[in-house]
């Protein structure tokens, strides 16, 4: 579907976080509607995983600019 | 992918996103404070208190529908109800007419130990925001408008999804290029935000969808399954005197084995016959507790007439309104859908403004090439 090796490993390399977030998610909506209690508990933690990537990224972002000017791959970028 | 096929995607992507967008930054808007109604009413005075008792002995449910017709005279009773998750409270819902508008009913919440009044349900400022959400004071139309806006969401979400590949094969998931223009540090926010909320967003915009015809499912069921099920009362005139609500309870419940009331309408109302009453059963788990079975009694005698499983589309309706709302997973769940809902509007609102950007840069492109078409004057 996909063509050559190459291109199948880069459709996954590309769909496959958003693939198992998307997975996670429904487990989660699902679960709290089917397994009472427990499945509230993994609700929280799966439904609520998109919110943890984009409170990641924020975080990485925000990391990188506080290393930026000292240290670092892209410290040394701008230095130079 | 092609770059014609890319071309046609983001066609569509654009186009739905750009019809729906005022639509879904309201309901995102009015969703918000919705998911933490409960809260808010407490919070605002608006949610009434059950009383503390001593004794567990509850109110009948008749002296209840009593009480609720003391407190609003020369109205009729339309439906009461039992709130799994408000065991101290009955909810009592008057009209003009048994067939009245749902806008023209009162709805009062009852102590479910003495039946004293202990308010009214459903005023106050979130009234305002949920008739904004469901139907923008527009009556079924509004509602129907709203869904269809829904369904421009999900096109527009698939539609984004195709994109997605284009746009960020090269990239590393989660990458933002923070070094790049705003333009561009925006769509990768855009793309990663929509690419790790879509089914969320696929979610919540679908069920929100099939919310909007409740109406219609309801229409349906009540012509054909409903209709059945009464066919052999038909001729026979409206009860001239009501059978106890105590009885209808009893008897209901035996009907059911294992299965509490979730509510009663009266007959006449829009859930059941001008003969009949019907009680709703509810199982006790959490989703037994949303597929309701509905019990027909007889208006006068109390006699059980019928009982079947709602049919697939009613249950799928009843089913979608938990993973609309998102009130059925505690409040850590709450909070992960509102914010999940301010990501959404973060989703809409870049993407209104790459719209905006590209075409303020085609614009001024256009605006350039004719400056430099145009003779200079001698």
């Amino acid at each position: 579907m996909h063509g050559s090796p190459d291109r199948s490993r880069l459709w996954i390399r590309v769909f496959a976080a958003p693939i198992l977030l998307s997975a996670a998610t429904i487990t989660g909506l699902l679960a709290a509607l089917l397994w009472g209690k427990a499945g509230q508990y993994v609700a929280w933690v799966t439904v609520g995983a998109p919110v943890l990537v984009v409170i990641w990224t924020l975080l990485r972002l925000s990391l990188d600019k506080v290393r930026l000017p000292n240290s670092g791959r892209h410290g040394r970028a701008r230095l130079d | 992918m092609k770059a014609r096929t890319v071309r046609l995607w983001s066609v569509v992507h654009t186009w739905t996103s750009l019809v729906s967008t005022v639509f879904l930054l309201l309901l995102c808007l009015t969703g918000l404070p919705l998911v933490f109604h409960h809260e808010i009413d407490e919070l605002l005075g608006y949610a009434p208190q059950p009383e503390a008792h001593a004794s567990a002995a509850r109110a009948t449910p008749q002296a209840v529908a009593d009480a609720a017709l003391a407190a609003d005279p020369g109205r009729v009773m339309q439906y009461i109800s039992w709130d799994r998750d408000e065991p101290g409270i009955v909810m009592a819902f008057t009209n003009d007419a048994r067939d009245g508008l749902p806008d023209n009913a009162t709805v009062r919440a009852f102590d479910a130990v003495s039946a004293k009044l202990l308010g009214a349900v459903g005023v106050g400022p979130m009234l305002i925001v949920l008739k904004l959400h469901t139907d923008m004071f527009a009556g079924q139309a509004g509602k129907l408008f709203l869904g269809a806006m829904g369904l421009l969401f999900a096109v527009a979400i698939v539609s984004g999804v195709v994109l997605y590949w284009p746009f960020t094969r090269r990239l590393r998931f989660a990458t933002i290029r923070d070094h790049a223009s705003r333009r561009v540090r925006w769509l990768d926010w855009h793309n990663l935000i929509g690419v790790v909320t879509v089914a969320w967003a696929l979610v919540v915009g679908l069920t929100g969808v099939v919310n909007t015809w409740a109406e219609l499912m309801l229409n349906q069921w009540k012509a054909t399954e409903l209709a059945s099920m009464v066919a052999p009362y038909a001729g026979k005139p409206p009860p001239v005197h009501l059978a106890s609500l105590d009885d209808v309870v009893v008897r209901a419940k035996r009907a059911a084995p294992g299965m509490d009331v979730a509510f009663i309408a009266f007959p006449g109302t829009p859930f059941t016959s001008s003969h009949h009453f019907a009680a709703f059963m509810r199982g006790d788990t959490a989703l037994t507790a949303r597929l309701l079975k509905p019990v027909l009694l007889d208006g006068e005698s109390g006699e059980v007439a019928d009982s079947r499983a709602l049919p697939l589309y009613l249950q799928a309706l009843l089913i979608s309104q938990p993973l609309h709302f998102g009130d059925y997973g505690g409040m850590p769940l709450k909070v992960i859908w509102a914010a999940l809902d301010v990501l959404t509007i973060v989703v809409i609102g870049s993407g209104l403004y790459l719209w905006l950007a590209r075409w303020r840069k085609r614009t001024s492109a256009r605006a350039d090439a004719f400056a430099r078409r145009a003779p200079v004057p001698s």
